[in-house]
């Protein structure tokens, strides 16, 4: 601190803090939580179509070099030979090199282009197949685009869920409860099986047991875990996603203490479930009725 | 003059201040005249500085022409009232970091009140306002380690001499203990860093567990 400011300092001090508090206010109402909701599903959109365009491609091209498509396990790999390069003619060791294949595969796919089943094919048709490829590149870089742009600004809006949950499957939550002041307002228990909407009402309906977990079954921790843990990890995972949540949507800094608090709780979970439990003799009796309200999972807690 | 008007009716007090942005409200609270002279009524279940000065905190803390550092103003309820307790010629600083709340605090109070410089900022980041030493220090950030907070502040922004009000919601630093036990903890927290604390004044039964911290350095 130095001299005193002036009245005079203090009217133009005021008019700036005014802007810029102002500007401060905007950013924020922007919403960036709804922007991210749009770009994650943009990209899970974009992995559709590039699935159903890349195979599309793979499988007309494949009339005119089958022995190719059979080779290559990376679809996007393929395209990318098939814009490039062309027709099973064209294929050459200079325009095989650069691309991550091994000198073997090289060798492979010159042998078969020699003695190749496929049929030939009209510069149309191959300008058809080749446009269709590239679509599948551009596709692809967008896919990965969003996705930079998913995981850049998961950090910024929501570290807490991020760090927890991870960019993706935080984003798909957050798109799910329709916005992070949404899911800061979720009970831990219906987190727990966001995108599990049909298995819980077929639950309601049927009788049957409730679903377990939804999106949360993407992570890790989760598809990784033994059968019988699974409950229990998604549990306490949307437990530690629910506080994420309101720090992000409250408070808005890292709060380091809820993803260590995690481990700890799913390493003691790991511990000591590490055995299947005994099997449980069949039920028997009636099936539920319809219409009845589900019979409560028995749940142990800690 | 004062611009704290203080009137009985009923057996009971009821505070004004003496409007600085005449003709404007800045939440639901009536205007009225006095004396040819506009006053907003103050209602200490709305604001914890008047149900502070109902309890008894001295009212020559905040006087004309002062300047006062107010950490987490909200929307700007009780920030206005002190707005118009300095008056023309004083200064009120004011942070708030939810950006909700800091909108209507820009656009009803400082937009309209001349002696009002808004910060969308931290409390726990003084250097982002730091454009005056101040005669108050002013803390309502209801936060667990808010004493630290203020007492940082304190350090950077307050004049020798200077004041600290300190509201301390027991709930917000302990769930579990006695609010007692929380506002004895928080005296001897700034006692132990050298402030005088003279008095501790609790708000029921205008607000539950809560307690007005009054303190010089
Ligand atoms: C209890 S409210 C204040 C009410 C206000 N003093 C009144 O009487 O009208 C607490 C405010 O402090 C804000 N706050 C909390 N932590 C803060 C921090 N570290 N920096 C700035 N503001 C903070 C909150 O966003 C909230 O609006």
């Amino acid at each position: 601190m130095t001299a005193e400011p002036t009245e005079e300092d203090l009217q133009s001090i005021r008019l700036e803090s005014i802007q810029a508090a102002e500007e401060a206010i905007r950013e924020a109402s922007s919403r960036p939580d709804l922007h991210l909701v749009q770009a994650i599903q943009a990209l899970d959109d974009t992995d559709k179509y590039l699935n159903v365009t890349a195979t599309r491609a793979s499988e007309w091209y494949g009339l005119h070099f089958p022995e190719l498509t059979q080779m290559m396990q990376d679809n996007i790999a393929l395209c990318k030979m098939i814009s490039d390069i062309g027709g099973r003619g064209s294929f050459s060791k200079e325009n095989l090199g650069g691309r991550g294949l091994t000198d073997k595969k090289v060798e492979a796919v010159l042998e078969a282009k020699s003695r190749s089943k496929g049929g030939e094919i009209s510069d149309g048709d191959l300008g058809r197949v080749r446009a269709l490829a590239k679509l599948a590149l551009e596709l692809s870089s967008q896919r990965d685009s969003l996705n930079g742009y998913v995981e850049s600004q998961m950090k910024k809006v929501a570290p807490n869920v991020t760090e927890v949950a991870g960019a993706t499957i935080g984003a798909r939550l957050m798109a799910k409860a329709g916005g992070l002041d949404r899911l800061a307002v979720l009970p831990a228990s219906t987190i727990q099986i966001l995108g599990a909407e049909k298995a819980l009402f077929r639950a309601l309906r049927t009788g049957a047991r409730p679903p377990k977990h939804g999106i949360l079954f993407q992570h890790n921790e989760v598809h990784m875990a033994p059968k019988w843990q699974r409950g229990k990890i998604a549990r306490t995972l949307a437990n530690k996603i629910a506080i994420a949540a309101r720090v992000d949507y409250y408070r808005g800094s890292a709060d380091a203490s809820i993803k260590s608090a995690l481990d700890k709780r799913l390493e003691s979970i790991k511990e000591r479930y590490k055995d299947p439990p005994p099997r449980k003799p069949e039920r028997r009796g009636p099936p539920p009725r319809e219409g009845r309200f589900p019979r409560r999972e028995k749940t142990r807690r800690r | 003059m004062s611009s704290i008007l203080k009137e009985r009716r009923d057996g009971r007090t009821f505070l004004l201040t003496r409007n600085l942005a005449t003709g404007k409200r800045v939440y639901n609270e009536d205007l009225v005249v006095r004396d040819g002279v506009e006053y907003r009524t103050w209602d200490p279940f709305r604001s914890k500085l008047a149900a502070a000065i109902l309890k008894g905190l001295p009212e020559d803390i905040i006087t004309k022409g002062g300047k006062v550092l107010y950490l987490g103003t909200s929307t700007g309820t009780t920030a206005s009232h002190v707005s118009d307790i300095l008056g023309e010629g004083g200064l009120l600083v004011g942070v708030e970091f939810a950006p909700r709340v800091a909108r209507e605090f820009v656009e009803k109070v400082a937009r309209e009140r001349k002696n009002v410089i808004p910060y969308v900022a931290d409390a726990r980041n003084p250097e982002k306002y730091a454009i005056s030493r101040v005669d108050v220090v002013y803390c309502d950030i209801a936060q667990p380690d808010q004493t630290a907070i203020a007492m940082d502040n304190c350090k950077r922004l307050l004049k020798e001499g200077g004041s600290l009000l300190l509201v301390v919601k027991a709930r917000s630093i302990d769930v579990v203990k006695d609010p007692r036990t929380v506002f004895e903890e928080e005296r001897r927290r700034l006692e132990g860093s050298g402030y005088r604390v003279r008095s501790v004044i609790e708000l029921s039964p205008f607000e539950k567990d809560h307690a007005m911290i009054y303190a010089t350095r």
